[in-house]
């Protein structure tokens, strides 16, 4: 008797619980937006400085100038697209090209709309210091990096050279690439980008020679001058096959991208983060006082915006 | 009397001998007609190939499967969709209220309630807490992580007490699940958090129910616990006045279990704690996420400021719920209603003098000076200091000369060797039962073609171990010799024993920078309070008696810890070097975030790429490992986790 | 005589793999405890025991310990499920009652006394005797009034608001002999509710006890493996050995007659003058002793005919209700005290 009504008040739960209506979890924001009133903006923040700076100025602008509270939630790139679509972040501000998320986002479910161009060029590829190319040239063409792979080697990396790459997160090819152009080195994972730089820095500080993945726009350069390896030519679709690699990265202009509902109905702050387009040498001077100087994203967003009310007044025309 | 208790020691190894080398003949007897076989099919130093299973293209298809379907497949839409919909509604629901009833409102509603609950100087040292959070700025992180603990918390309440009440009652469920939870405690958190966010995407409500699946196991296992330990001479006497079966549950088996119950909760609180800071990584947001990022950036200071509110909320929440699990409850109820009623006033005041957000002109800045310290130190001590030199240079030492042999020492042996060391000390130290759990789990591992990172992985929990035990056990003797000492330690210990895991990642960071040797670092810190204490309460149970009668012979304090102490708490020692894997192995793991590599890079890079077939690949080795580990260390008897 | 209040027959409880077939098979049943347990794994806690416990009477089960006498008493209740035998109350067949019959006896008929009380820790004094009375359903009023009643009955005013661990054993045994009273049972079981006490207070507990009993007159079961409690307190005593009943009478008889060797050597250093009645030490009154002179009752104790014999200097009598039934003299009460005199079975 008593297991019938419990099975009858679980099938009565369960009815009303499913069985009312459908639930999409897909279209839930997250539970911290738009608390008390405010209108709510959520943008992701990669790990890199650069990502960082397009935040904080767009933070910061989206804050004091259209009034709006601004959540920022650390997620990296490819999940970031899953979540962009969820409308659980409303905007990736530097993307470096996904293309397979952009086939199934933007083009069949139609979840995601791309915001326009960063208005900076990203270029990936792998960097040796100037003051060891300058003694060693020919370690600029990759046909010649064997005969060096002796100098680049390191507890971490075992008998072979290392080559360093960042943050398990970044677009990499790096480990195909070793494979496929025969070298004899290991890529070695320094975890995050903030331990690469830790590393690079102190190589510079006892003049090591080091093979590492950087890329471009990069404040760093202006710390640690570096100079780019040539790998063999970038032609396209020569990366389509993530396993047959050979090639050199390309280079990307960074893009911008929205959830597609709040591209629509996002108002003023869609039409900001859809205009908002600025210079490497912009990004870097923001990148430079949040890495170097220290100073909070905040207060850097801050000093950049207090110089180039020109660039951003455009953005809220 | 003395010489029964000189010759029992002496007589155990003795017959342990007999059996040991029985054990291990059998054993070698397998080994010799397995190996030449394995090793003529499949001649290899690492896993044969042949003996792999490729998961890659299924878990691939899978999760593309559920990113597809995810808004439109019925399952989704009638049964996910709506738990992911209830989670996101009560966190919200959760998070608005505290935020409508302020800083000064939520300060003075935990304060009242440490004061009913555990008295004057826990209200005090809440408040105190509370007000910290909002002094560093984080306040609304730290009530987004509350809210997210509320709900996971109530959550893991309800499904541990109902698993716990069926386990109590039910001896055929008790059969079922106690294995379960068992193997669920030993296993690293890290683990959890793939499958959830498979299904659920990243975010809150796949963070919830990592946290609910890591956290109610405690809960589950105490209330079992409880009901199954009730006094049955009570049970009997109220059987014997003719209470049906749901009064007797009601009016005495509950009641009687309040102790266990209560320890539950305070261990359900606490690894939930832990857990919610963990699942920053899938997207949980709050303090954790700001760990998280300032860790990407190894900003040391600004971990320290969302590191701190973390230790701080753990230390409360672990004092209070322990103070009203050891309360007899005799306290009038009457001040109750007082309690509310003046933190519902000051909620109010608060929020007519429109101070419901916490003023940002009060925040300190902690990040500068301690990164200015941590700038100074990298400077100083971090390498070239003259003699001892610097801690990287220890960490680059410790890397070259400990981690590397040992990882490529494990990577040289055959794999089948590796399976035998692990039945023989499986099966040395358990039963055949466990042994044979050990190696499959341990063959599993080479199944599913992570052999290699697993045994990098092991190198590292290895040498952590070695570390921890060796310190933990010198500082343990310590404590159980001196009085004073293990005064002196009891607090500290106290305090390490709460904190969550993602805590101690960020000294280690500024200390020995990036690379396996933090990561073993900071496992060692993290395992050590648990060995040291296991060791000192070993020690001190020894019979005293027989303790007394080696004095009495004239024995040196050296020989009555040698052939006394020590021998008598073999299952204490044994147990700490179980405890001591465990943890060690959870933190090792998240040593993924700064740059330990190996499987925890796996999952983190699983996670960061949203390729969710390394990620699964590498959670479930986890999961081999963490069986594997705790097969072979585990003794007869075990106790609750950390936390306890 | 009236019917008796518990009659047991034939009872039988084994624990072990199929315990049911051994009280069946008469190959078995005769076996002793250590081979029935290498044959068939069981061991028989009470073996065939039978008795009746009349209404008022204190009938005491005494025994060493594992002598199947603490089984015995769940048995009546059911608190342990029997394995084969009868057991009625008023003629009701125990073992027939379905779950809401054997709750109604427990809650109403039967109520008992454990040795370690069993009290609910997290409850006050008044709440724990007033728990049987919750579990009949009955109001929180009535049942507190009624409670307090009890407490104060057993001795416990002022410490109503305690919990079980602020007071001493002999505090909390009286809680627990309150709470077997609030709901006022036809009988009291008592599963030897003093061993856990001092000796002082164990002889205290006795002494309410005989009183409670002289009061109220109501059936007691007491269980104890102390001889002298069971002599004390008991009308009739059933003395076990490895679940058998060996000898079952007053206490007069187990001392003066005992049934075999065991049962001697187990009252061997009883004071038996404390215990024998005059009867055994009397012989038939000659005409002029029937006459006149001092006398005692023939339910007074040897000791205490002794002191009278030594007063008078001579032969007493013994009377019964005006009708002098003989007498006795310091030769017939020596020979009791040594243990000397001529068994006779008494009337």
């Amino acid at each position: 008797m008593r297991t019938r009504t419990s099975v009858m008040a679980a099938v009565a739960l369960l009815a009303v619980t499913t069985g009312c209506g459908a639930a999409d979890m897909t279209k839930q924001a997250s539970p911290f937006a738009n608390a008390r009133g405010a209108k709510t903006v959520t943008l992701s923040v990669q790990s890199w400085v650069g990502a960082q700076a397009n935040v904080a100025v767009a933070q910061y602008l989206l804050e004091h100038e259209l009034g709006y509270r601004v959540d920022t939630v650390q997620i990296d790139e490819v999940p970031a697209w899953d979540a962009l679509s969820q409308g659980r972040v409303d905007a990736l501000l530097e993307d470096w090209g996904h293309p397979e998320e952009e086939q199934r986002y933007v083009k069949d479910k139609k979840t995601i709309v791309n915001g326009g161009d960063l208005g900076v060029t990203g270029h990936i590829g792998w960097f040796v210091p100037t003051y060891f190319a300058k003694q060693h040239p020919d370690v600029t063409d990759w046909k010649n990096l064997n005969k060096y792979a002796d100098q680049f080697r390191t507890p971490e990396s075992g008998g072979k050279g290392q080559l360093m790459d960042g943050s398990p997160s970044y677009v990499t090819n790096d480990k195909a690439l070793v494979t496929n152009l025969d070298l004899n080195y290991q890529v070695v994972f320094a975890g995050s980008e903030a331990a690469q730089i830790t590393q690079i820095k102190q190589f510079a500080k006892a003049k090591k020679p080091f093979l590492t993945y950087w890329y471009t726009p990069q404040w760093l350069f202006k710390k640690v001058p570096m100079t780019e390896v040539k790998l063999p030519e970038y032609k396209e679709g020569c990366d389509a096959d993530p396993a047959k690699v050979a090639c050199a990265y390309p280079h990307t202009p960074l893009q911008k991208y929205l959830n597609a509902d709040f591209a629509k109905d996002g108002g003023a702050a869609a039409r900001f983060l859809k205009k908002f387009n600025w210079t490497t040498e912009d990004q870097n001077e923001v990148s430079l006082m949040i890495a170097e100087q220290k100073l909070s994203p905040e207060e850097a967003a801050k000093k950049w915006v207090d110089s180039h009310e020109s660039t951003w007044k455009q953005w809220l025309s | 009397m003395a010489t029964v208790t000189a010759s029992a020691p002496r007589a155990l190894p003795a017959v342990l001998k007999n059996r040991v080398i029985a054990k291990l003949a059998l054993l070698a007897l397998a080994a010799a007609i397995l190996v030449p076989l394995a090793n003529a099919r499949w001649a290899s130093g690492s896993w044969p190939d042949a003996l792999t299973v490729d998961l890659t293209q299924p878990l691939t298809s899978a999760s593309d499967w559920i990113i597809d379907n995810r808004d439109s497949h019925p399952l989704f839409l009638y049964f996910f969709g709506h738990i992911s919909n209830g989670v996101v509604l009560s966190v919200r629901a959760v998070y608005l209220a505290l935020l409508t009833i302020g800083w000064a409102g939520v300060t003075a509603l935990g304060a009242f309630l440490a004061w009913r609950v555990a008295g004057v100087r826990l209200a005090l040292g809440t408040a105190a807490a509370f007000l910290a959070c909002g002094l560093l700025g984080m306040w609304v992180p730290t009530m987004q992580t509350l809210a997210l603990m509320v709900v996971a918390v109530l959550a893991s309440v309800v499904v541990g007490a109902l698993l716990g009440l069926a386990a109590g009652l039910s001896d055929r469920m008790d059969r079922a699940l106690r294995p379960v939870l068992d193997t669920m405690q030993v296993l690293p958190a890290f683990a959890y958090l793939l499958p959830v966010v498979l299904v659920f995407g990243i975010g809150v409500p796949a963070a919830v129910l990592a946290t609910v699946v890591y956290a109610a196991p405690p809960m589950a296992r105490l209330t079992a616990l409880g009901l199954r330990g009730a006094d049955k001479g009570v049970l009997e006497a109220v059987e014997s006045l003719g209470a049906t079966s749901r009064q007797r549950l009601l009016t005495a088996r509950i009641p009687l279990a309040r102790k266990e119950l209560l320890l539950g909760l305070n261990q359900t609180i606490m690894m939930a704690l832990s857990m919610a800071v963990i699942a920053s990584v899938i997207g949980a947001g709050g303090l954790g996420d700001r760990v998280y990022q300032a860790l990407a950036s190894v900003d040391v200071g600004a971990a320290l400021a969302a590191g701190i509110p973390i230790v701080l909320l753990a230390v409360v929440l672990d004092r209070v719920t322990a103070a009203a699990g050891s309360g007899t409850g005799d306290r009038p109820r009457a001040g109750w209603p007082y309690a509310l009623a003046a933190a519902a006033a000051v909620a109010v005041a608060g929020r007519l003098l429109g101070r419901t957000e916490w003023p940002d002109a009060w925040n300190v800045n902690i990040a500068e000076p301690v990164n200015r310290a941590v700038d100074w130190m990298t400077a100083h001590l971090y390498s070239g200091v003259p003699v001892i030199g610097g801690t990287a240079d220890w960490a680059g030492h410790f890397t070259t000369w400990v981690l590397d042999p040992l990882r490529d020492g494990l990577q040289w042996l055959p794999w089948w060797s590796v399976l035998l060391i692990v039945a023989a000390l499986a099966w040395l130290i358990g039963t055949w039962r466990t042994a044979l759990t050990a190696v499959l789990a341990m063959a599993a591992i080479g199944v599913l073609g992570v052999w290699e990172p697993s045994l990098d992985t092991l190198s590292q929990v290895l040498a952590a171990v070695a570390v921890t035990l060796v310190l933990g056990f010198a500082t343990g003797i310590a404590a159980a010799r001196s009085e004073r000492f293990e005064r002196a330690l009891r607090p500290v210990l106290d305090v390490f024993q709460t904190m969550p895991q993602f805590v101690y990642l960020i000294p280690v960071v500024a200390l020995f920078g990036v690379g396996r040797a933090p990561a073993v670092a900071a496992a060692v810190v993290y395992a050590l309070p648990a060995v040291v204490r296991i060791t000192a309460q070993g020690l001190r149970q020894v019979d005293p008696a027989a303790l007394e009668s080696a004095r009495s012979l004239g024995a040196t304090s050296g020989q009555q810890l040698r052939q006394v102490q020590l021998p008598l708490a073999r299952r204490s020692l044994l147990l700490a070097v179980n405890q001591g894997v465990v943890l060690v192995l959870a933190v090792v793991i998240i040593g993924g975030l700064v740059g330990g590599g190996a499987l925890g890079y796996d999952v983190v890079f699983g996670l960061a790429q949203g390729d969710l077939a390394t990620g699964l690949v590498a959670g479930a080795a986890i999961v081999c490992l963490g069986l594997m580990l705790d097969r072979v260390t585990q003794p007869t008897e075990r106790r609750t986790k950390k936390g306890a | 005589m009236s019917t008796p209040v518990f009659s047991v027959d034939g009872l039988w409880k084994v624990f072990g793999p199929k315990a049911d077939r051994v009280p069946a098979d008469p190959e078995l049943t005769a076996l002793p405890a250590a081979e029935l347990r290498t044959r068939t794994g069981c061991t028989a806690a009470v073996r065939d025991v039978s008795f009746g416990v009349r209404k008022g009477e204190v009938f005491v089960v005494m025994g060493l310990s594992g002598s199947g006498k603490s089984t015995l008493v769940r048995c009546l209740t059911r608190l342990i499920e029997p394995t084969a035998g009868t057991i009625a109350i008023d003629g009701e067949d125990v073992r027939a009652m379905d779950k809401a019959r054997l709750r109604e006896l427990r809650r109403h008929r039967a109520a008992m006394v454990f040795q370690h009380f069993g009290l609910l820790p997290h409850r006050t004094v008044l709440d724990n005797v007033a728990y049987g009375l919750e579990i009949q359903g009955v109001g929180r009023a009535e049942r507190r009034e009624k409670a307090a009643e009890v407490v104060a009955k057993v001795g416990l005013t002022g410490l109503e608001q305690r919990r079980p661990g602020q007071l001493s054993g002999g505090q909390q045994q009286r809680v627990g002999l309150a709470r077997a009273l609030a709901v006022d049972p036809e009988v009291l079981l008592f599963d030897e509710p003093f061993s856990a006490l001092d000796p002082l207070i164990r002889r205290e507990m006795q002494e309410e006890v005989v009183r409670l009993h002289r009061d109220e007159g109501r059936t007691m079961v007491f269980i104890t493996h102390d001889l002298n409690e069971a002599l004390k307190l008991g009308d009739r005593i059933a003395l076990m050995r490895d679940g058998r009943i060996v000898q079952l009478g007053t206490p007069e008889e187990i001392v003066g007659s005992p049934a075999d060797d065991y049962v001697r050597e187990f009252v061997r250093d009883v004071p038996r003058e404390q215990v024998m009645t005059v009867r055994t030490a009397m012989r038939p009154a000659s005409a002029e002793e029937a006459g006149a002179g001092p006398a005692v009752a023939p339910a007074a104790t040897v000791s205490e005919a002794i002191e009278a014999v030594a007063r008078n200097g001579g032969p007493v009598r013994v009377v019964d209700a005006g009708r002098c039934l003989g007498v006795v003299d310091s030769e017939g009460l020596l020979g009791v005290v040594a243990g000397t005199a001529p068994r006779k079975e008494v009337a």
